[in-house]
């Protein structure tokens, strides 16, 4: 039997982006509004020490915009551009960010399932999803069928 | 005067080139650096870029801190800080349907531009046409 000698292509890596910053822990308001943003960006936190997000030019610009809020704050703040070395994998870092995402587009299709929907709440929703939607869910298609099948009346 | 801001305008860049021109300094002439550059042009006033005097304050957008810094009283004006605020900035709420599409126009123009230069005149008309529309509509 032959074994090939040659390893397996390498997946595709990410350009990431990682945010190390320092607020003060009071007043608390500051460091509240910070990991809100964080969270509303759909960033993720790696080892309660840096926060991650994919490089595109929409993260980088929110990035930049958020460390220097931090600093204005009094804090300190660093946006990397970052890359995992030849190699490792960064297959299960892409899944925290495509989990909840996926997640969430799980839980609207189910609640088009309801009988009474709130529809503008829900497509609402899915536009918040939809942007924190880096990886291209094709969750993402179904949902928007749903939305415009739901919207219809149609509800066979 | 010159003015200053990072290459590849936005949705908030477009927008204060327009609140320049019209109620700031209509012979304003602007200028584009690469994002990061540690040297400004001299005597040229930067704007939108983090740091600066005239750029993102406690989570607003520039176009909102230009109407702080050059008190520029009115409501339509205002009606539009809080637009392009939720196209170009993370907030928690939304409830201006235009934010989106306005970003993505703004990107859109400049993608389809030259340059700089061209996007931040073509970005006029959009501006000039937004603030026409929200000055019709009952506030």
């Amino acid at each position: 039997m032959v074994t090939s000698r040659t390893r397996p292509p390498a997946a595709p890596q990410h350009n990431w982006l990682l945010l190390l910053y320092k607020v003060s822990p009071r007043p608390t308001a500051g460091r509240v509004y910070v990991w809100r943003k964080l969270k509303r960006l759909g960033a993720v936190l790696l080892h309660d020490a840096v926060w991650v997000l994919p490089d595109t030019p929409r993260t980088r610009e929110h990035f930049q915009w958020l460390a220097a809020e931090i600093v204005e704050m009094g804090g300190e703040a660093l946006v990397w551009e970052s890359r995992l070395v030849p190699g490792a994998s960064d297959d299960a870092l892409v899944r925290q960010f495509v989990e909840p995402t996926e997640a969430a587009y799980r839980s609207l299709l189910k609640g088009l399932k309801q009988k009474e929907v709130d529809l503008a709440g829900l497509s609402q929703q899915y536009q918040q999803v939809k942007q924190r939607d880096y990886f291209q869910s094709g969750l993402r298609a179904q949902v928007r069928e749903a939305l415009i099948s739901a919207r219809g009346g149609a509800g066979e | 005067m010159k003015w200053v801001t990072w290459e590849n305008v936005a949705v908030d860049r477009m927008a204060c080139a327009w609140l320049i021109r019209r109620s700031i300094d209509p012979k304003a002439e602007f200028l584009f650096i690469t994002p990061g550059a540690q040297t400004l042009p001299k005597g040229a006033e930067p704007f939108d870029i983090p740091g600066a005097r005239l750029s993102h304050r406690r989570g607003h957008c520039t176009f909102d801190t230009l109407l702080r810094e050059y008190s520029l009283k009115d409501p339509i004006l205002e009606r539009l800080a809080d637009i392009i605020d939720e196209a170009d900035t993370v907030q928690e709420v939304a409830v201006e349907p235009i934010a989106p599409g306005l970003d993505i126009i703004c990107r859109g123009l400049r993608l389809t531009s030259p340059d700089d230069q061209t996007a931040l005149e073509r970005g006029q008309l959009v501006y000039e046409a937004l603030y026409a529309q929200l000055a019709a509509e009952p506030a």
